[in-house]
């Protein structure tokens, strides 16, 4: 490879396909999906259940392998970035482990990592500033609300200083009130750590408040369907939400839907 | 690295349950891996599947091994002390009627007491359930039973209910009890709430949430319980024949022993064991007819 | 504290109410038994509380040094079949082959008396100490085993996937992940054994042994009706052994697993 680093997308996806043998049916999960997305990007892969838009994060993740097409990511293999550690991951569910308290769900990657103990707890501490979970860091994972233990595994996720920060509908399990509020956090903890961050939801509206490009996946078989440039300024603020340029987007969004 | 990722997939594959998939290309997600566990036992070469393939062989090698005195060089036994499984299969041939009726002697004081401890159990978990403050007191008394040697119980029984079946009746009613009651109440408790409201907004009473509501909702616990039980209540039954007793599978081999006819002793012990095999899995059996809507029946 | 006060009156003041009850209700019977039906053996069947009681009192020292013996050759049997029982279970989530090899086994174990066994252990080796070893390790190696190899199966996918995701070396994976996901079910094999193992110490003792609260239970019974106090003494101790060992191993649980469901306050999930 001799291209410059900033000519390299972050992840680029060529030609992916996704299919699931049973022995009832064989499924088409994902049919040639090709996408770039670029370092230090805010991307959203928004499309109903079952346009395989999990199957996608989790191709990037390596958490599956594609049966054809190519996954990049930062010139490497999937694979070759999950072991360098190049991704955090935030799921549905926050995933705390019951036995550990929070600080110490929290340095969880980087104990695997061999990080010394007193740099773990000085990241630990600076994280939960970060995420607004002052004075939480010696809770046990159930003493918390749904919404501060989401915000936990996005510290957690943080705590490597991941170059690709992968979230599957991080915030549906929540209330819309928390999730708005999340929103806006994440997006100024964005800014702060500057990570690649390929966000999967349901809702249009998180999708267009958080993103750059929000990429619209429809069903039966999975596949993308259009790429939508969120032209918003930033910093984002809730009372763009009001604004008449996000319900124009809402529409247009909506509206690559009807198409299908 | 390669290495390493090649090695670290299984840990996600065998994420899933106890599901016996053969491997396939296709495994390392989840959807093709579940079905998997249906497809297998209808195959026509059943036999050669690994899951029933592998210990039947080292079931067989084991016997073998035991036959040729392998273990008795290793551990320095004699014959008289491990009998062969030949002289196992003999004595079994040449007592069978004596060891059949024995048998069906201990299964029945293992079910007449394992239908009256269940019994008890269930009733003790409706008045816990019923009344939670001072019926609970009686689940946790029966609790304590249940850690109960039953060894020590056994020369009680016989001076209450003499030597007869009755008092390893007794012994098995009393090591039973504790996991029916523990049990039937855990699911009479974990009723889901908003059932318990719909009841409650039909204006149904007391009796009529028990009926509709706990006691379905108890039934695979129950089913744990006497699952647990019939194990239990063969060793009830058997332990209790030890001491004082003149029939029975119990009595016989602890009677073996003593005149040093190992092999016969042998033969009771694998008497033992198919019976409670077969009893479990007439319980288990009963089950699937019972509860036919429970979601592990589903899988 | 004010939790401590609602505990002690929700909990603990019935549970008293219930012991005394049962200890008044028996010291009724016996008495009736005794002194109204005129049952032969009144004492033998169910002696009054208070000449049991004074009983352990007098032979606290025997019974003790007895009872301790028991728990002691039980217990080093628990530990060695806990522990080999952990280590199938660790065998078994590792790899399939001896998966398939050991737990169809293991299962059919849990159908068949294993206490039955008992005998024809003690018919073999003809030591009581190793045959009450062998047999308390015997009867706890498969429930530990088996509810062990649950606890590690019952990692949530997401949770192991989060570990794939850091490219997590499979034994951190076991270490930060695995065993403490297993410990619920270890503790509740373990809850399951230690009574199992207790008991299988006794009956070892029955059948012939030097030492043991066993070996005074079937003194006393055969010395006959004079000494039934004395008897019902060493039941009692080997009842209060079993519970013994049920109380430590919940009280292991709550120490080095407090983070289960059942122990959170404000009465637990529902």
């Amino acid at each position: 490879m001799s291209l410059i680093a900033t000519e390299i997308p972050e992840i680029q996806l060529d030609h992916v396909e996704m299919r699931y043998r049973t022995d009832t049916a064989d499924v088409l999960a994902l049919h040639q999906v090709s996408l770039d997305i670029a370092k230090g990007e805010f991307v959203s892969l928004l499309g109903p259940s079952g346009c395989g838009k999990t199957t996608l994060l989790r191709l990037m993740a390596d958490l599956i392998t594609p049966t054809a097409g190519r996954i990049r990511v930062a010139g490497k293999s999937a694979r070759e970035a999950r072991l360098a550690q190049k991704y955090g991951i935030v799921f549905q569910s926050p995933v705390l482990y019951d036995w550990r308290k929070v600080r110490h769900n929290i340095t969880l990657p980087l104990e695997l990592l061999g990080v010394k103990k007193s740099v773990r707890e000085d990241k630990a501490l600076e994280l939960l500033d970060l995420v607004g979970l002052q004075g939480f860091a010696d809770k046990y994972p159930w003493q918390l609300s749904g919404g501060m233990q989401q915000r936990v595994a996005i510290a957690r996720a943080l705590s490597m200083e991941p170059e690709i920060l992968l979230m599957d509908e991080p915030f549906s399990a929540l209330d819309e009130f928390t999730r708005e509020r999340l929103n806006e956090e994440l997006l100024a903890v964005w800014s702060k750590v500057q990570s690649t961050i390929v966000f999967v939801t349901h809702s249009i509206p998180e999708s267009i408040f958080l993103s750059d490009r929000v990429f619209v996946l429809s069903p039966h078989p999975g596949r993308l369907s259009a790429v939508v440039d969120i032209p918003l300024p930033r910093p984002r603020t809730a009372e763009m939400r009001n604004a008449p340029e996000f319900f124009e987007l809402i529409a247009r969004i909506r509206g690559s839907f009807e198409g299908v | 690295m390669a290495s390493n990722s090649v090695r670290d997939i299984p840990f996600i594959t065998s994420a899933g349950t106890e599901a016996d998939a053969a491997p396939n290309p296709a495994s390392n997600n989840r959807i093709s891996s579940e079905p998997g566990r249906q497809k297998n036992p209808r195959r026509p070469l059943q036999l050669l599947n690994p899951g029933i393939l592998l210990p039947l062989l080292a079931g067989v090698i084991f016997l073998v091994l035991w036959e040729v005195q392998v273990f008795h060089r290793l551990f320095d036994l004699k014959k008289y002390q491990l009998p062969l499984p030949s002289a196992i299969a003999e004595a079994m041939r040449d007592n069978l009627s004596l060891l059949l009726s024995y048998t069906g002697y201990t299964l029945a004081e293992a079910v007449l007491g394992m239908l009256i401890g269940s019994g008890c159990g269930f009733l003790i978990a409706l008045a816990a359930t019923a009344w939670p403050r001072w019926g609970g007191g009686s689940l946790s008394m029966v609790a304590a039973l249940n850690a109960v040697p039953i060894v020590a119980l056994a020369p009680i029984m016989n001076l209450w209910f003499g030597d007869g079946i009755g008092s390893r009746a007794a012994i098995v009613t009393a090591t039973t009890m504790a996991a029916m009651a523990i049990n039937a109440y855990k699911g009479m408790a974990a009723v889901d709430p908003l059932a318990l409201d719909l009841m409650h907004s039909y204006a149904a009473g007391k009796p009529a949430v028990f009926r509709h509501l706990r006691i379905q909702n108890s039934l695979p616990y129950v089913f744990t319980a006497l699952k647990i039980n019939t194990t239990a209540s063969m060793i009830g039954a058997i332990v209790g024949e030890f001491f004082f007793s003149s029939r029975g599978l119990g009595y016989l081999l602890s009677n073996s022993i003593k005149v040093a006819k190992m092999p016969l002793g042998w033969s009771c012990i694998v008497l033992a064991a198919i019976a409670g095999v077969i009893f479990y899995l007439v319980v288990e059996r009963l089950e699937r007819v019972f509860i036919k809507w429970h979601p592990s029946r589903r899988a | 504290m004010k939790l401590n006060r609602a505990f002690m009156r929700g909990r603990v003041l019935p549970l008293f109410v219930w012991i005394s009850g049962l200890l008044v209700l028996w010291e009724a019977v016996s008495w009736w038994l005794l002194s109204i039906a005129k049952t032969p053996l009144a004492q033998s069947k169910l002696p009054y509380v208070h000449e049991v009681a004074s009983a352990l009192w007098k032979y606290s020292v025997t019974l003790l040094r007895e009872g301790g013996a028991t728990f002691g050759n039980a217990g080093v049997g628990f530990l060695i079949g806990a522990l080999s029982g952990v280590l199938l279970a660790v065998l078994m989530s590792l790899s399939r082959t001896i998966e398939q090899l050991a737990f169809p086994y293991a299962v059919a174990s849990q159908m068949i008396p294993i206490l039955g066994l008992a005998p024809i252990i003690y018919g073999i080796v003809r030591d009581e100490q190793v045959s009450r070893i062998l047999i308390s390790g015997y009867i706890t190696f498969f429930p530990v085993a088996l509810n062990m190899l649950r606890g590690l199966r019952s990692v949530d996918l997401s949770a192991l996937e989060l570990m794939h995701s850091y490219a997590a070396k499979p034994w951190a994976v076991y270490w930060k992940l695995r065993f403490p996901a297993a410990l619920p079910g270890l503790f509740s094999g373990l809850k399951i054994a230690a009574p199992l193992a207790v008991t299988g110490a006794i009956l070892v003792e029955l059948m012939g042994a030097q030492h043991g609260i066993g070996v005074l239970m079937l003194r006393n019974l055969y010395y006959g009706p004079s000494h039934t106090y004395m008897f019902w003494s060493t039941v009692l101790v080997g009842a209060l052994l079993g519970m013994a060992s049920y109380g430590l191993m919940s009280l292991v649980e709550r120490l080095v697993a407090p983070w289960q469901p059942e122990f959170r306050p404000q009465g637990g999930s529902r």
